[in-house]
């Protein structure tokens, strides 16, 4: 068993709302265009302010890659499993398109593929890992906003971010422990 | 077995069934054998359209709302099913001799109401022939619609033994005693089945409105509340809304099975929506405002309160005794739970996983709540399902005899 286990922290203050990670995740993955085909997002925050003292954030995010998966729980013929180092993938030739890990999941973070045929999601870009790559969206964002690492290596920069700042997680009260850590 | 006995014994069973094959003029339901054929000659022409170009192209079902009209058409079939098996489990196992009276075309309406449901899953799942390959190659056994596919396939098999013996022309002891173990089986499976089937929503934490034990325990009440109203319907009929007088005890068994039905879906209804509704826990007060108030109004309130509470419950309780109001009772319950179970399967889905803000991808109305309305492709799939259960149940009643045997 691995002792690795793979985050990544995001500080959304970065975030130019360029979209360039969204771009290259379509690319490196073949995620096909269409509204509802991404695996990954940049979604506007409230507006916050009243004129002329405006400001406006941004949450960048994808699967959550939870300790606690709920999406590979309901699945009933095992496509979605978990790595050793906590990535959750699918099968795709397991995939029988129940859509129940679609509703499952608390950060509507999984589409129906047409490319596979089966539902789809964000690999933390697994297959580039091997060759000592980072995800396409972290590599490609300008601010840096996504820092990837094994959050159990103290002395790589995920964990140290993680270590050094006050940080979130989404919807914690769904217990689904995610390895998406969001600087305050 | 010597080649002789067993060309015997093949003989004997042509012969059983042609036995079985007669022609009942008196009963009027070549109309909607024909009806049926249509329905599920459309649905069948929908079905290879949806085969050919795709789900995805064909269906309306979204990212944000995943499971629709297809879901509610399994449920309301499959679980009318178990509510009758549960009916006839009464009559066999249990000695409620007004229901064993009609086991007959209760395990014959059991079993084609089942497969008229399999027919909108097969449909509705992306893949349902990898579906039987790795559910037994790679199952998970903590995931409630692996459970769903073994249980119902179960309770097939037990209906289909179920039916071999209530076939027989000359039931022994022992037929007897096998028929009560099947009808126990068959309630207790199709009970397991039902309540798993809520599971497969209860279970979901992400969705506040399935979440938790609701589900299970009302589509088990309304299943068998289902399976009484269906059967008075049938029998209206099939003897032309002349119920003969040696069934008006059973008819009379059947609508207070059902009319109790009903009041214990009120009994849910009640503490469902006040749980849902009061301090307003957002995604679950969306979801039952969505019913009362939002996009599904009308389907909730005409479709389900109306038609499958309301108006069924005021028939029965002021029928007398009239069969022919018992059936209308049934009728109009059959269309409102419909939209119950729809309705109930597509507002759970309709408070968004992520506000519905720029660059989110996630689409929404401006109420906030997800969107969904079936294309033509679904609604052909539900005629398949109806057709289905029309032809082969009607055909049934046409062509064999479904009247049981003086019991005992």
């Amino acid at each position: 068993m691995s002792q690795k286990k793979y985050g990544i922290v995001l500080d959304a203050k970065k975030c130019l709302n360029c979209k360039a990670c969204t771009v290259a995740c379509k690319f490196e993955n073949g995620v096909e265009v269409g509204d509802e085909q991404y695996r990954i997002w940049v979604a506007e925050k409230e507006l916050r302010g009243t004129y002329p003292t405006l400001s406006l954030d941004f949450e960048p995010s994808q699967c959550q890659h939870c300790e606690n998966t709920p999406c590979a729980t309901v699945c009933p013929t095992s496509a979605t499993y978990k790595t050793d180092e906590g990535v959750v993938l699918i099968d795709y030739k397991k995939c029988i398109i129940c859509k129940a890990c679609m509703t499952a999941c608390p950060y509507d973070a999984r589409f129906v593929s047409e490319v596979h045929h089966a539902i789809e999601k964000c690999t933390f870009c697994y297959h580039r890992l091997p060759e000592g790559r980072e995800p396409a969206c972290v590599e490609t964002c300008p601010t840096k906003v996504r820092v990837f690492g094994d959050l159990n290596d103290p002395s790589s920069k995920a964990a140290k971010l993680v270590a050094e700042n006050d940080t979130y997680r989404l919807k914690p009260e769904k217990n689904t422990r995610p390895r998406l850590f969001y600087i305050k | 077995m010597s080649s002789h006995a067993h060309a015997e014994e093949k003989k004997g069973i042509v012969a059983a069934l042609k036995g079985l094959i007669t022609y009942n003029k008196d009963i009027p339901v070549l109309p909607l054998v024909f009806l049926g054929l249509v329905l599920a000659g459309i649905g069948a022409l929908t079905a290879v359209i949806v085969l050919w170009k795709g789900h995805e192209q064909m269906y309306a079902v979204n990212r944000e709302i995943p499971w629709g009209m297809l879901i509610g058409t399994y449920a309301y079939f499959v679980i009318t099913s178990t509510g009758l098996a549960f009916i006839g489990g009464l009559g066999h196992a249990f000695g409620f001799e007004n229901f064993a009276k009609i086991s007959r075309r209760i395990v014959v309406l059991a079993t084609f109401v089942l497969l008229a449901g399999f027919t909108q899953i097969l449909m509705e799942i992306g893949h349902p022939i990898r579906m039987v390959i790795w559910m037994m190659l790679s199952p998970n056994l903590k995931a409630p619609i692996l459970w769903m596919g073994i249980f119902y396939s179960i309770e097939l098999v037990i209906l289909a033994l179920e039916l071999i013996i209530v076939f027989k022309a000359h039931p022994t002891a022992k037929d007897h005693k096998m028929g009560a173990i099947l009808g126990f089986l068959a309630l207790v499976v199709g009970t397991l089945a039902t309540s798993n089937l809520g599971f497969v929503f209860g279970s979901l934490t992400a969705r506040p409105w399935f979440h938790g034990i609701h589900f299970s325990t009302f589509l088990v009440i309304s299943g068998i509340t289902a399976g009484a109203g269906l059967l008075m319907l049938v029998h209206n009929i099939v003897y032309k809304f002349n119920v003969p007088a040696e069934l008006n005890k059973t008819m009379n068994a059947l609508a207070k099975l059902m009319g109790g039905g009903i009041g214990m879906m009120m009994f849910l209804y009640l503490w469902k929506f006040l749980t849902a509704i009061f301090n307003e826990p957002v995604e679950e007060y969306q979801a039952a405002m969505a019913l009362i108030s939002g996009p599904l109004a009308l389907n909730f309130w005409v479709g389900e309160m109306l038609l499958a509470v309301i108006i069924p419950l005021v028939i029965l309780v002021t029928a007398k005794g009239d069969t022919k109001r018992y059936g209308i009772a049934g009728l109009v319950f059959m269309i409102g739970l419909y939209f119950t179970r729809v309705n109930y399967i597509v507002a759970g889905q309709m408070p968004t996983m992520r506000p519905a803000t720029d660059g989110s991808g996630v689409s929404a109305g401006l109420d906030g709540l997800a969107m969904y309305s079936p294309s033509i492709a679904e609604w052909g799939i539900f005629l398949l399902g109806i057709g289905t259960a029309l032809v082969l149940y009607f055909a049934a009643e046409k062509f064999l005899d479904l009247k049981t045997p003086e019991h005992h």
